[in-house]
């Protein structure tokens, strides 16, 4: 396993079995896998495809039926790899007796990680999430975004150098999401490998380099986003201020040089795109109603 | 106070102890390294079983010898916290409940309420303490399976280890602490529920005199918690009451002539500690013949044996290491002797035995001292330095009838024909002094916490491998187990009346006389094997179970007897001896237990 590999699975399988040993679920069939140091990391599927199993593997919370996997260069199951690694849950499974400062700081000392450290630490990550204002709340009276939050900040307290990251927008609202989209683009700005599942095709679209699809506990593709999503054989444009004349003129262009012209018409954005236009909108002129000027 | 086995020096017990401990772990190891080897071997092959175990114990060696203290303290500190919050204050309030009304439904008429409180206080406190630390040691690594919050845990840099001692360590942090809080309110409840007085009125006060002049004061006092006591004064104006209820009251006169107020001092003779020299216990049969035991009377429980009244039958009591310098004035003796009467007679008499000192080296004796044998009462003999031998010549305690050694013996035998004395060996002592009864409730409530720290261990175990309802079934019967490990060990014997378990719910079942034996045949040979099979089980089963039942030492300080340090250090032996292979053992579960399953 060369240093700019991170995560190597090889022929990684694992089969769930009911008390008697009988076979139970083909959970994942020889996964072979290489995530390299730096990049975003995609698991990408259904319900039941196999990529929390995967998660679960790499992290050591089950033991592989046959294949290995190996994390930072440490087989999944040796406990010191977890000194470099941050886990976030799909559900933010936290101790709801907990408020947030003492929640990060048991993490922290988890970690062996120094009284001041973890105090520092812990402070920075409570205002990197926007939970200042309830850090003596506790956790039974939040809600699941900022349990959410606050389980991305545990996910954080050692500073990891591979994040990994299950469903990390789920119960998060737009903004969150967004938020968290950010923040995963920034891990990566400073050199941490982040892999995350999730079924949200356009979470996974927008932040990660390469993909893995899974089915049925198969690999069914893998690559970088922006080649597997690329259509080889059609040519897009996008033009703006252009009149009725010069359009229909290329569309005789394209026919002239027998082009098949698929569609032409005014592009839309996504509806998060919108959402966070107009949550913004709403933010700099508050009491004004922005919807219209958007076309209702 | 009844003492089944004998106490032992703590050096030969630890001898003894270690002896059997490094048997039965080695066992164990060796049986769970082939189950592991096996089981291996039929699903992956017996390479990859080697290869697999070899590297396991390797593994084991690595997370054993380096558990972070730092991450155990904060698992422990996580377990403190989910406790509070979990059943620690149920535990507050039901212990206060029953201390506030369970207090009504004690009997003030006992004859010893000192034993009746203290009695109550530990056996709520150690009932509510072990009930406490099983539901806390074994609900919680379940629960945090359950709602997955093991996730966030395990994906940290926590070793197996690390997380079972944290759970562990603390329980027993919240187990220790309330065990002080029930041992300081018990005790406040013992002395103030047992703390009196007794008003005096001057009107039942009467002077004594004896024809020459006024010698004292007589009178009795008034009836408070349901009994009174008299009293004697001398002409110095101190004196002290009669007995009643296990103590009595120093009295004193304050003021003169019709002033004169009769002030009566706190209780005395309750909560105290004795610390006793137990002697060997030997008979001799009506015909004076060295004896293995006395006779038996028909009672089922065979601790104590009897002696017949108006014959030689004896019962003799060897005493060691006993000094001048420690009893300079003479031997206390106390005997708690069972009566046996095979006539009533005059129930309201005491049956008369008789008492000899023996030098167990001249034969020198001592001449009979008359004393009467009361039930259910423990009786004060003391033996001055000044004695007589049977022909009047004076004796002296310490020169003549106790060796160089320190060596003497003591004989007994009941007076009254056709009356029997019934004797164990530890109802005969010398009361060598009397330790700190605050000391003796604080060893008393040690013992408790031993057993706490191994129940508390043995919950974790199970809840590392088992769900929620048969970890607190295994824990429960290992509770059971532990306390009727007596029972066990019977079970085990071939001898036993009625044959094995099998054998006893057929005879049950069939309505079959203990005796009766059953017909040769293959029915017959099918229970005696089962049995056997049993029995086998069960035998190694009482060299794993702890005995909880040995480290409870609250008839000691409900007696008033001192729990002997060397006890108090068996018990802590045993239980680290027992805590640290269930902490392996509960690692080695959880380490091969796949949490997200």
């Amino acid at each position: 396993m060369s240093d700019d590999v991170v995560i190597e699975t090889r022929n990684l399988s694992k089969v769930y079995r009911d008390f008697w040993g009988r076979q139970k679920v083909r959970a994942l069939k020889a996964l072979d896998l290489e995530v390299r140091r730096g990049e975003i990391f995609g698991l990408l599927g259904p319900n039941g495809s196999g990529k929390t199993t995967t998660m679960k593997l790499l992290l050591g919370l089950l033991f592989p039926t046959g294949g290995e996997a190996l994390v930072l260069g440490k087989p999944a199951t040796d406990v010191t790899k977890n000194e470099r690694i941050g886990y976030l849950p799909e559900e933010s499974y936290l101790y709801r007796f907990l408020n947030a400062e003492e929640t990060l700081d048991f993490y922290g000392r988890l970690f062996d990680m120094p009284a001041h450290r973890r105090r520092r630490r812990a402070a920075e990550l409570i205002e990197l999430v926007g939970l200042g204002g309830a850090k003596r709340r506790q956790l039974r009276e939040y809600s699941k975004g900022m349990s959410r939050r606050l389980g991305l900040a545990q996910t954080l307290i050692n500073d990891p150098e591979l994040v990994l990251l299950d469903e990390p927008t789920s119960g998060l609202d737009p903004i969150g999401t967004r938020e968290m989209k950010d923040l995963i683009l920034d891990l990566k700005s400073q050199g941490k490998t982040v892999v995350l599942s999730s079924h949200q095709l356009a979470d996974v679209e927008d932040v990660c380099d390469r993909i893995a699809i899974l089915h049925l506990g198969e690999l069914k593709e893998l690559g970088r986003v922006d080649s597997l999503l690329k259509v080889q054989d059609e040519v897009e444009f996008r033009v703006a201020g252009l009149s009725p004349a010069a359009q229909q003129e290329i569309t005789e262009v394209i026919r002239r040089h027998h082009g098949t012209l698929v569609s032409m018409e005014s592009p839309t954005m996504t509806l998060e795109e919108l959402f966070l236009k107009i949550v913004a909108e709403s933010e700099a002129h508050p009491g004004r109603r922005v919807m219209g000027s958007h076309g209702s | 106070m009844v003492l089944e086995t004998e106490p032992m020096p703590f050096l030969p017990w630890l001898a003894g102890a270690a002896d059997e401990w490094w048997k039965v772990v080695l066992g164990l190891t060796v049986l769970g390294l082939l189950l592991a080897l096996l089981v291996r071997a039929v699903r992956y092959g017996p390479v990859d079983a080697v290869r697999t175990v070899g590297r396991g114990i390797w593994t084991t060696i690595v997370d054993l010898t380096r558990i972070s203290p730092r991450r155990v303290l904060a698992l422990a500190w996580l377990a403190r916290r989910e406790a509070l919050h979990r059943w620690v204050l149920m535990a507050f309030v039901l212990f206060s409940l029953l201390l506030l009304f369970g207090a009504w439904f004690l009997d003030e008429l006992s004859n010893d309420p000192s034993r009746l409180y203290l009695a109550f206080v530990l056996e709520m406190s150690r009932g509510l303490l072990l009930l406490l630390a099983l539901v806390l040691s074994v609900a919680s690594i379940p629960a945090d399976l359950a709602q997955r919050t093991i996730f966030t845990i395990v994906t940290k840099p926590v070793r197996a280890s690390e997380l079972v001692l944290g759970r562990m360590l603390g329980f027993w942090m919240v187990g220790t602490a309330m065990l002080l809080f029930f041992g300081i309110v018990g005790y406040v409840v013992v002395m103030r529920g047992l703390t009196h007085t007794h008003e005096i009125l001057p009107t039942k006060v009467e002077s004594v005199s004896d024809g020459t002049g006024t010698t004292g004061k007589t009178g009795i006092t008034e009836t408070t918690r349901r009994h009174l006591h008299n009293f004697d004064i001398d002409n110095e104006g101190r004196g002290r009451t009669t007995p009643a209820q296990g103590h009595w009251h120093e009295v004193h006169v304050e003021g003169k002539g019709d002033a004169a107020k009769y002030v009566l001092g706190p209780p005395q003779g309750w909560l105290q500690a004795r610390v006793p020299i137990w002697g060997k216990l030997r008979f001799k049969d009506r015909a004076g013949a060295d004896a293995a035991e006395g006779v038996s009377v028909g009672e089922e429980w065979a601790y104590r044996s009897y002696i017949e009244g108006g014959t030689l039958a004896t019962a003799i009591w060897r005493f060691e290491g006993l000094r001048e310098r420690d009893f300079p004035e003479g031997l206390p003796l106390e005997l708690t002797i069972r009566v046996f009467r095979t006539y009533k007679g005059d129930i309201v008499s005491a049956v008369q035995g008789g008492l000899r000192v023996r030098n167990p080296e001249t034969g020198e004796v001592s001449a009979e001292r008359s004393f009467p044998a009361r039930e259910f009462t423990t009786d004060s003999q003391f033996i001055p330095r000044k004695l007589f031998d049977p022909e009047g010549k004076p004796l002296d305690l310490f020169e003549d009838l106790i060796t160089p050694a320190g060596a003497v013996e003591i004989e007994l035998q009941c007076v009254t024909p056709s009356q029997y004395f019934g004797m164990a060996q530890p109802d005969v002592y010398v009361r060598a002094r009397d330790g700190s009864f605050t000391l003796n409730y604080v060893k008393c409530y040690l013992g408790i916490w031993f057993q706490m720290l191994m129940l508390t261990a043995v919950g974790v175990m199970f809840s590392t491998f088992l769900n929620l309802p048969v970890a607190l079934l295994a824990t429960i019967g290992t509770l059971l187990g532990g306390y009727k490990l007596d029972y066990i060990r019977e079970l085990t014997s071939p001898q036993m009346v009625g044959g094995g378990p099998v054998e006893q719910i057929v005879r049950l079942f069939t309505r079959m006389n203990q005796t009766t034996k059953f017909e040769e045949g293959t029915q017959r040979n099918v229970i005696m094997m089962i049995d056997d099979a049993l029995r086998w089980i069960f035998t190694r089963l009482t060299h794993v179970l702890p005995d909880f039942g040995a480290l409870s030492d609250s008839s000691f300080v409900a007696d008033g007897f001192d729990i002997p340090a060397a006890r108090v250090l068996e018990h802590g032996v045993s239980a680290l001896a027992f805590i640290v292979p269930v902490f392996i053992a509960g690692y080695l579960m959880f380490r091969t237990r796949e949490v997200a399953r």
